[in-house]
């Protein structure tokens, strides 16, 4: 029975559930825009890293050089075209 | 492999391993395509017409259901490809289908919450704010949704033939798909519904 139950994933839950708490507590409490974002910035980043890493198992196989080359490079697209956009059509500049 | 016994049936041969790296890739491409929704989202957000706005329309009890329900189901697909590698296709099936009823559920609630936005005045048309709000989370629905027949499809493959290298394989790149979805949830959660709320 154990064995069906890896310390690893059940840390990684249990961590994921911590992290979705800090994250609630945005709402919860009450702080300001700025200080919330920055929770929310870091609680949403840690997490997908951390599904990334546990459960997607990125860096176990031999070819996981490729696999975090072309998630980087996923992420890197993705923040160019969010903050592009936002840059350009809501910051005003 | 760095996993402790040797490498796993889903990576034992060539055509597997390249079908995992290559469906790398395409979550590399759905990352873009969520990045190009949410970008639209945040552009759109303060744009409500004369609709409600998200911090008037979001809750957060069915928030906090749907966010449990998807990480517990990224937790228990996780256990299932690791009861896979042990080769214990009892329990990986029952992880698989605990793992489907939770999708399932996160669909139901999500169902039920469009239906709520409805009913307070808020569809497709009503405002930008609403077609960027509908379209992300639409489209993250759409996706779990289309998730849940391929999972059943994954187990039925699993129940007539057993883990061979092939249907591990399957199996494996399916629990990719599941587990990047969650992620996409991470931050529609964070950067949707708490940001909207706050």
């Amino acid at each position: 029975m154990r064995e069906l139950f890896p310390a690893n994933q059940v840390i990684g839950f249990v961590a994921s559930l911590a992290l979705t708490v800090i994250a609630l507590l945005v709402y919860f409490l009450d702080m300001s825009f700025t200080v919330g974002m920055v929770v929310l910035l870091l609680t949403a980043f840690t997490q997908a890293g951390l599904q990334l890493v546990v459960f997607m198992h990125a860096g176990e196989s031999p070819d996981s050089d490729s696999i975090y080359l072309n998630t980087y490079y996923g992420i890197f697209i993705a923040l160019a075209i969010v903050f592009g956009s936002l840059l350009a059509m809501v910051w005003g500049y | 492999m760095t996993t402790e016994h040797s490498t796993p049936m889903e990576y034992s041969t060539e055509t597997n391993a390249l079908n995992i790296i290559g469906f790398w890739v395409f979550i590399g491409a759905e990352i873009a395509l969520f990045a190009t929704l949410f970008a639209a989202y945040f552009i759109m957000e303060g744009r409500i017409a004369d609709g409600p706005s998200g911090g008037h329309l979001f809750v957060i009890s069915t928030l906090m259901i749907q966010t449990f329900v998807l990480l517990t189901s990224s937790f228990t697909i996780g256990l299932g490809v690791n009861a896979m590698r042990l080769g214990r296709k009892g329990a990986a099936l029952t992880f698989f289908i605990i793992t489907l009823v939770l999708g399932a559920g996160f669909v139901g609630v999500e169902i039920y919450e469009f239906y709520e936005y409805v009913h307070e005045g808020l569809n497709l048309q009503t405002s930008a704010f609403s077609a960027a709000l509908f379209t992300l989370l639409g489209t993250h629905g759409a996706h779990v949704s289309f998730g849940l027949f391929w999972g059943i499809g994954i187990i039925i493959q699993i129940v007539k033939y057993g883990f061979t290298p092939r249907t591990a394989n399957k199996t494996f790149i399916f629990s990719l798909y599941w587990h990047f979805l969650d992620v996409v949830w991470i931050f529609i959660f964070s950067f949707v519904y708490l940001k909207g709320m706050m």
